[in-house]
């Protein structure tokens, strides 16, 4: 029992450990292969899991830099961080790169059609890179965000993304349009 | 919740396997390829198979979000073809929802693999989770229930357009509660003074009576009757030849005009000073009281700086209309209209000279109007972003302080404050175009009138040097009134803005109301049962999951777990500052969501780590949940609490007035200023949530004994890190991740050899290492 207990109290001060370092995963060390299941696996330093997620530390600032690979449980833990995806191989980082886009599904929008506000909402019509669409946002609170001077990102009801990368890309008309936001 | 029916189309391809329409024994629509598109997509249930079904990508269809779609807008998703993929539900585990950034992807282990089967945006968030829970009735082999809402369906649209109201829980529909609305509800604030207002109506007639005396004494009677000698209009008044008389007489009526005016100045603005006071404090005084019945969440989605504008500014906005506007807009037209009527008698060639550039005025108004809105709107905006920041560095000035970062918070202010200039800026030059366009206009019209006047005059003689100043001063009296209707849009547009913001607050309907016909807490005995409960601030992201634990009347029951865990959410939800998403939990046997208010909150007190100290003295603090509280009471409280020791040494003693937010005070004294609180409110449930966490040890051992009288003849919840202080109670749980782990005294748990075998191990360790270092 006493060894038992010792044990544990080591495995939690290397897993305290494993919390406190940062671990690197980079082309060399780890093999990433595409499951059935429409997943990713991994083999890194001899461990295997059948499952992984990547999520980006900077998605904004900074997305195709420190990518967290994490195992895929409720409360996940960190495996490592791939400094630059573009440090992997090509096949790699596109297959990387797919996930990621699913995780962070945010269509752009290209062209403001329409917008109405009403009684605490807004109602947008517009045009993204995934077809024309229409959704609602509360005024009142924080829908949208100005992420730098120029890029938008706009959150409807549901909390559904939307993002505007740069607002003076659009015409002076469609600025007018989210002159109320802005 | 969507109400989508299965296509008919879908089941063409289908059939082939044997699925029709009466197979389905659940079904969730879904919205997204896991390439990214926007597709038309099911996941449906048979006894035998998990389906999904997606269309090709649908970028030629607009996409409607929440809210946006209208009953009759057309649906393509007859039309579309369908391609399916089926599992063996039989072998199909662990089929869950995973939450994503923005979306939502269904997964499950399929032969005990890794297998993802779907993903859809949150617009059908709700129909998935339906969808889930049937799933799992199906595996356990329940009867799968339909939830009870069919008959609400019709309800979620509004019944003039059709639009879905965007939210399902406040049935208003943005687009019909229009500004005419807004406008009558604002107006009622200002028909209660309706003596003031008849008192009011009268003063602006009576002026706008005498200002259209005003140019007629000084012109025509003044040159074409006194000063003309003009005996034919002066014999009426009996002064024929008597001129200087006459002169006499019209200074004092001139005189008495002017008095009258003046006057009657005087009466209107003292009365709509009261009338604005008065109904600020109304307005100001409504949104307080809503403010309180908004519950937490409210509040935490929220920055206060910006409802600090809103209480504050916006009742003041909302006036400036209705005062300084509304009115003015039937004594102004009276007096343009009767302007025109006394001109046109006098001479329609001059009179339609002065009309002619009227078409034009409107017309800039109108054309103009709508980047006036705009642009108040963005300065409103640039104002809370300054006050949001003022106030933000105000709360945090220690952290600021502490790292020397005075430097930067003033170049971080430098943004929104220059970008408030920027507003104003905007607006003072578009007003100050558009006025000077104004202006320019109306000029032109004055000097025309003068040109064909003089014109006339000496042509023909056609009319009198005493009309024409008549003329004139009429063409200037009017220039008041055009202003004002070229500025009223401005009032009228930062008013209502203003009154819309402010019936915003007003009609969020509180998330946590009490019922109808609360039940009452007379004699309570303090039993708490959880059934099932899940919770989550973010509808996404559940953070209590399925929890279940009974606390028996006066049992002192520990809550371990590691930070974030969901301890404070969980006690937070006994005293209902939210609500469960699911489940129920029970005060001796009755639902809180059934009981009242006040016998609820009187019953439960919470001593939480972050303490409230009011501004006022410290008497008032500790009587803070029992106002009638007598001065014995209090400080037997403070006894109690080990509080009365360091109260009796502050200049003051208990009269002493503690600062904003008890600036004055160290953490173990908030901290112990709470517990007299508790102690005084004499609840039957105690809930303590790391009651001890800051202080030190001599004052945690304070706190301890304090607390340990406390909890006697109470059932009470006690959450703390540090278990040590958990000695004496009677149970504990472990939460992890949302879920009650394990339960049971100590020994038990112990003897369990489980996480909180583990947190104890780590802790004692820990604290030895501490021993040592030391």
């Amino acid at each position: 029992m006493e060894q038992k207990r010792n044990f544990e109290i080591e495995s939690m001060n290397e897993e305290v450990e494993q919390m406190t370092s940062l671990r690197q995963i980079t082309a060399e060390n780890a093999v990433f292969t595409k499951t059935d299941g429409g997943f990713i696996s991994l083999d890194f330093d001899s461990g295997h899991w059948d499952r992984v997620n990547v999520i980006r530390l900077f998605p904004f600032t900074d997305p195709d830099k420190y990518i967290s690979v994490r195992t895929a449980e409720e409360r996940s833990r960190e495996i490592g961080v791939i400094m630059d995806i573009r440090s992997l191989s090509k096949e790699t980082a596109e297959m990387l790169e797919a996930q990621l886009t699913l995780h962070y599904f945010t269509p752009v929008i290209q062209k403001v059609i329409d917008i109405k506000d009403e009684y605490g909402y807004a109602y947008f019509h517009v045009l993204t890179d995934r077809g024309e669409c229409r959704f609602i946002i509360n005024m009142g609170g924080n829908a949208v965000v100005r992420l730098t001077d120029s890029r938008l990102l706009i959150s409807d009801i549901d909390e559904n993304r939307f993002e505007i990368p740069d607002v003076f890309a659009l015409s002076v008309k469609e600025q007018r349009k989210l002159d109320l936001f802005l | 919740m969507s109400e989508k029916k299965l296509p008919g189309k879908l089941f063409s391809v289908l059939e082939n396997e044997g699925i029709t329409p009466e197979t389905i024994l659940a079904y969730s629509p879904i919205d997204l390829s896991f390439a990214c598109e926007y597709v038309y997509g099911y996941v449906f249930l048979t006894e035998n198979y998990l389906g999904v079904a997606t269309s090709a990508p649908i970028s030629s269809h607009i996409i409607y979000m929440k809210g946006t779609q209208k009953k009759d807008d057309v649906s393509y998703e007859e039309e579309t073809e369908y391609t399916y993929r089926l599992y063996d539900v039989a072998k199909v585990e662990k089929l869950h929802r995973e939450h994503m950034v923005a979306t939502n992807l269904i997964c499950m282990e399929y032969e005990g693999r890794p297998v993802r089967v779907a993903a859809h945006s949150n617009l059908y968030l709700a129909d998935m989770e339906a969808f889930l829970k049937k799933y799992k009735q199906f595996i356990k082999g329940e009867q799968i229930t339909e939830e009870e809402e069919a008959e609400e369906q019709e309800e979620l649209y509004c019944p003039v357009c059709g639009t879905k109201y965007p939210d399902e829980e406040r049935k208003i529909c943005p687009k019909c509660m229009n500004k005419r609305s807004i406008f009558m509800r604002t107006f009622r604030y200002f028909l209660r003074y309706k003596w003031m207002i008849i008192v009011l109506a009268f003063c602006y007639v009576a002026s706008a009576l005498v200002s259209l005396a005003w140019p007629y004494l000084s012109g025509t009677v003044l040159y074409d009757w006194v000063l003309a000698k003009n005996d034919t209009y002066l014999a009426p008044f009996g002064l024929q030849g008597q001129y200087v008389t006459a002169l006499f007489v019209l200074v004092a009526c001139m005189l008495a005009a002017k008095v009258t005016q003046h006057t009657i100045s005087i009466i209107q603005g003292s009365v709509m000073a009261r009338i604005v006071a008065t109904s600020i404090r109304d307005m100001k005084q409504d949104i307080f009281a809503s403010m309180g019945e908004l519950s937490l969440r409210f509040f935490t989605s929220k920055q206060t700086g910006n409802l600090m504008t809103r209480v504050l500014g916006d009742a003041e906005r909302v006036t400036g209309f209705f005062l300084d506007g509304f009115p003015y807009i039937f004594v102004h037209s009276f007096t343009i209209l009767a302007s025109f009527i006394v001109m046109f008698r006098l001479n329609w060639q001059m009179a339609s000279v002065a009309c002619v550039l009227l078409p034009l005025l409107v017309v800039i108004s109108v054309k103009l109007k709508p980047r006036i809105w705009s642009l108040f709107g963005r300065r409103h905006r640039a104002e809370r972003a300054v006050n949001t920041k003022v106030n933000d560095n105000l709360t945090g000035s220690r952290v600021v302080k502490s790292f020397g970062q005075q430097g930067g918070e003033i170049e971080r202010f430098e943004g929104p404050n220059d970008y408030l200039r920027d507003a104003e800026v905007r607006i003072e030059k578009y007003n100050n175009r558009f006025t000077i366009l104004y202006n320019l206009v109306q000029e032109i019209s004055a000097i025309w009138v003068w040109l064909l006047g003089v014109f006339m005059m000496m042509q023909s003689h056609r009319i009198e040097v005493g009309i024409l100043i008549t003329f004139v001063g009429y063409v200037a009296q009017l220039n008041g009134p055009m202003n004002f209707f070229s500025r009223v849009f401005r009032l009228w547009s930062d008013s209502i803005n203003a009154a819309q913001r402010m019936f915003e607050i007003m009609d969020s309907i509180p998330e946590i109301k009490e019922v109808p016909n609360p039940i009452a807490l007379t004699a309570p005995k303090g039993e708490i049962k959880l059934s099932h409960v899940s919770f989550g601030y973010d509808k996404n992201r559940r953070i209590l999951k399925d929890i279940d634990f009974e606390v028996r009347p006066g049992e002192v029951l520990g809550i371990v777990g590691r930070s974030g865990a969901g301890k404070t959410t969980l006690v937070s939800l006994i005293s209902r500052l939210y609500d469960v998403d699911e489940g129920k939990i029970e005060i001796d046997g009755i639902d809180v969501k059934e009981l009242a208010f006040r016998d609820l909150r009187r019953n439960v007190a919470m001593v939480s780590q972050d303490t409230y100290i009011f501004m006022g003295t410290v008497a008032d603090n500790i009587a803070y949940g029992n106002p009638g509280a007598t001065r014995e009471e209090i400080m037997q409280a403070a006894m109690l609490a080990s509080a009365h020791e360091f109260i009796s040494r502050m200049p003051d003693g208990y009269d002493t007035v503690i600062g904003a937010a008890g600036k004055d005070l160290s953490g173990g004294e908030k901290q112990r200023l709470s517990i007299a609180r508790a102690v005084l409110a004499n609840p039957k449930i105690l809930i303590l949530d790391e009651a001890t966490a800051s202080v030190d040890t001599e004052t945690e051992k304070a706190i301890q004994k304090a607390l340990d009288y406390l909890v006697q003849g109470r059932t009470t919840l006690s959450i703390a890190h540090r278990i040590s202080t958990l000695k004496n109670a009677d149970r504990l749980i472990v939460i992890d991740s949302g879920r009650v782990v394990e339960s049971g005294t100590h020994t038990e748990l112990m003897e369990m050899n489980g996480v909180y075998a583990k947190l104890v191990e780590l802790q004692t360790k820990s604290l030895s290492l501490e021993e040592v270092d030391d």
